[in-house]
């Protein structure tokens, strides 16, 4: 009975063919809207999160304790022979040992409020955005050198020019000021004023000379080949810990927490305007089943006569909506991955409606958007449409079942 | 023991603040193997009467008994059953469903029943034979005249064996040549298989051929003969 059930409800589906039509055409285009969409966000969050990690605190982050949320300067390690460990693990893309003093930089003309960063400039060029865009004679020469490269707000705001000099102060270890002279090698523009006001980088070695402290680092900052690489190399990372009971590791969302926060709201948001859209494609349905049951009243009615019991009506008004979700899941699907496809491989171009760099969350958001695809996430939705057509059904199903065969036949 | 017996039965509908009396105070028993027409005028009670013997409503008093089954005291599950087992239905207007095909719909009750395709499959193509519309199995519905689909909904009515087969005005889409073919065919099958047809008209052409013939008017029995069609 099943088979002719599913059968005569088949048939059923298209016996007004372009009601029909239309309404798996609004159900596949909702489809196709919200995973084109979701896709499209999880490609603009995993290129934020990507610049994010890579200009920050990397992937995984391994501090001190609290620092990640304190910034203590005190909270400095010695890496030993861990950054070489981390870095021989299997999806570690580069390890960025860094070294973060609060500090003031002064010019002959003007002093700013800056924060020195000593970094490995190899690993460094590699691994962090703003340095790549830099020429070889930009970039820092060596670890301890006084080669310093600086954003571009703060170079405008000291009224420096590259080449020329300017001292920078921290506090030392020991509670002393400390003063050096750094000569400005290169100029970078981040976008983000903060950064691009304050940022000094300088190697590594000689920011740790300044502070007193040689060798001595706050943060190694692990790049992975894949972000999703995290679940496999966090617990790693923290077997390689064991022997330095001080030492944490935390994953991005911890250490830029801003940037996790952004991306979560604003995810958030957009998961609020996907459940209206499919609410209205389910009212639509409802509309749709109602009216195809309303107009099969008498068809019903004949149906009870017969000896049909409610269970099988309402088993044939579930089945059309059944029908109906499953074919709209999949042609959904189908446009879905066509506009994920157009998303990905020409993305969207805002740089005409938006200023060349905005900044979300903390980092720099590309002006070329573009989509990543999430397959699991698109089959779970088309999932979901499919019992949602059965819950849009339930009502008119019911209608269905309600009318005494004797009324019903009545109906013209 | 008669196959239906209907006994002391009214009928009363609420519309608006009036009370309409549909059936007032009517008996009847129906032997099994009966070919009898429910005669009378528009309004005279006939449909109601075929409603309440095929449990498609229920009386506002007074017993029915099919098959000695005392169906008031049935619920709707039970009668849906026991419609689906013991009766067949052939409407005015046919009501056939229209996407399904000729052999499609004539084997709906057996779906119904859960009995095996190849059962159902000869038991209509065997049905089809003997009502002479071999051949259109496949068409659906809107392909057939009037006639046909009306044989259609015979062999519907037929296929799972009823008890009583219960016709309201099978003839009034159709016409006359048609109407007093398809009635010839009933009779036949009547005669052929014991079948107990119950069927309401008000053509004297068509209550002619009964073999029994229950007036009625303004929902009272006026009267109950035997005629001689044969």
């Amino acid at each position: 009975m099943t088979v002719k059930l599913f059968r005569l409800a088949w048939r059923n589906v298209w016996r007004n063919r372009r009601r029909s039509l239309i309404t798996l055409a609004a159900m596949s285009l909702s489809v196709m809207l919200v995973q084109g969409s979701h896709n499209l966000s999880v490609g603009v969050y995993a290129q934020m999160i990507d610049n994010g990690v890579r200009a920050g605190s990397g992937h995984l982050s391994v501090y001190v304790g609290d620092y990640a949320r304190s910034r203590d300067e005190k909270l400095t390690f010695h890496r030993a022979d861990l950054q070489t460990r981390i870095a021989a693990l299997p999806g570690v893309a580069q390890v960025a040992p860094r070294l973060y003093l609060p500090g003031m930089a002064q010019s002959s003309r003007e002093s700013r409020g800056i924060l020195l960063t000593g970094v490995d400039p190899e690993v460094e060029r590699v691994v962090n955005p703003f340095l790549r865009k830099l020429g070889a004679d930009e970039m820092l020469r060596s670890i301890d050198g006084r080669d310093a490269v600086i954003g571009e707000k703060l170079l405008r705001e000291l009224q420096l020019k590259p080449g020329q000099k300017f001292v920078v102060t921290v506090q030392g270890r020991d509670g002393e000021l400390a003063s050096e002279l750094l000569r400005v090698r290169g100029v970078v523009r981040t976008g983000m004023r903060d950064i691009d006001g304050s940022l000094v980088l300088v190697g590594r070695e000689r920011a740790a000379k300044i502070l007193g402290v040689p060798d001595a680092i706050h943060e190694l900052a692990v790049i992975l080949v894949q972000a999703q690489d995290d679940v496999t190399v966090y617990p790693q990372v923290v077997a390689l810990l064991g022997p330095h009971p001080g030492l944490r590791v935390v994953p991005w969302e911890t250490a830029m927490v801003n940037l996790a926060n952004a991306i979560k709201f604003d995810y958030a948001s957009q998961q609020v305007i996907f459940i209206i859209i499919l609410l209205i494609v389910t009212i639509g349905m409802v509309n749709t089943v109602l009216m195809s049951v309303l107009e099969r009243m008498r068809e019903f009615g004949v149906m009870r006569a017969l000896g049909a019991t409610s269970r099988v009506l309402v088993t044939l008004v579930l089945t059309e909506a059944l029908l109906l979700g499953v074919v709209a899941a999949l042609f959904g699907t189908l446009l879905g991955s066509g506009l994920t496809w157009y998303l990905a491989e020409v993305g969207i171009d805002l740089r005409d409606y938006i200023a060349a760099e905005i900044e979300f969350g903390g980092v720099v958001f590309e002006p070329i958007i573009r989509a990543d695809w999430d397959w699991v996430w698109m089959g779970k939705l088309a999932l979901w449409v499919i019992p949602l057509s059965v819950f849009a059904a339930l009502y008119p199903a019911l209608k269905a079942v309600r009318i005494a065969p004797v009324e019903a036949m009545r109906q013209v | 023991m008669p196959l239906v017996q209907l006994v002391n039965i009214n009928k009363t509908y609420q519309l608006g603040n009036q009370q309409i009396h549909a059936v007032h105070d009517f008996s009847l028993s129906i032997d099994r193997g009966d070919f009898i027409a429910l005669a009378g005028p528009s309004g005279s009670g006939k449909t109601t009467i075929l409603n309440l013997i095929g449990c498609l409503d229920k009386p506002s008093s007074g017993r029915i008994e099919i098959n000695g089954v005392d169906v008031a005291q049935r619920s709707a599950r039970q009668l849906s059953d026991f419609r689906l087992r013991e009766l067949g239905f052939i409407f005015q207007s046919y009501n056939l469903i229209p996407v399904l095909t000729a052999l499609e719909n004539a084997e709906f009750t057996l779906m119904l029943q859960g009995v095996p395709k190849a059962e159902r499959r000869s038991r209509v193509t065997d049905l089809f034979r003997q009502l002479g519309i071999a051949g259109l199995e496949e068409r659906r519905p809107n392909d057939l005249s009037g006639g046909q689909q009306q044989r259609v909904a015979i062999a519907r009515a037929m296929a799972a064996n009823p008890q009583v087969i219960l016709a309201d005005e099978p003839t009034a889409n159709l016409d006359s040549h048609t109407a007093i073919e398809l009635l010839d065919l009933m009779r036949r099958l009547n005669a052929e298989q014991g079948i107990t047809f119950i069927f309401s008209s008000h053509d004297q052409q068509v209550i002619f051929r009964a073999r029994r013939v229950v007036r009625l008017k303004d929902g009272s029995l006026q009267s109950d003969s035997l005629e001689s069609a044969e």
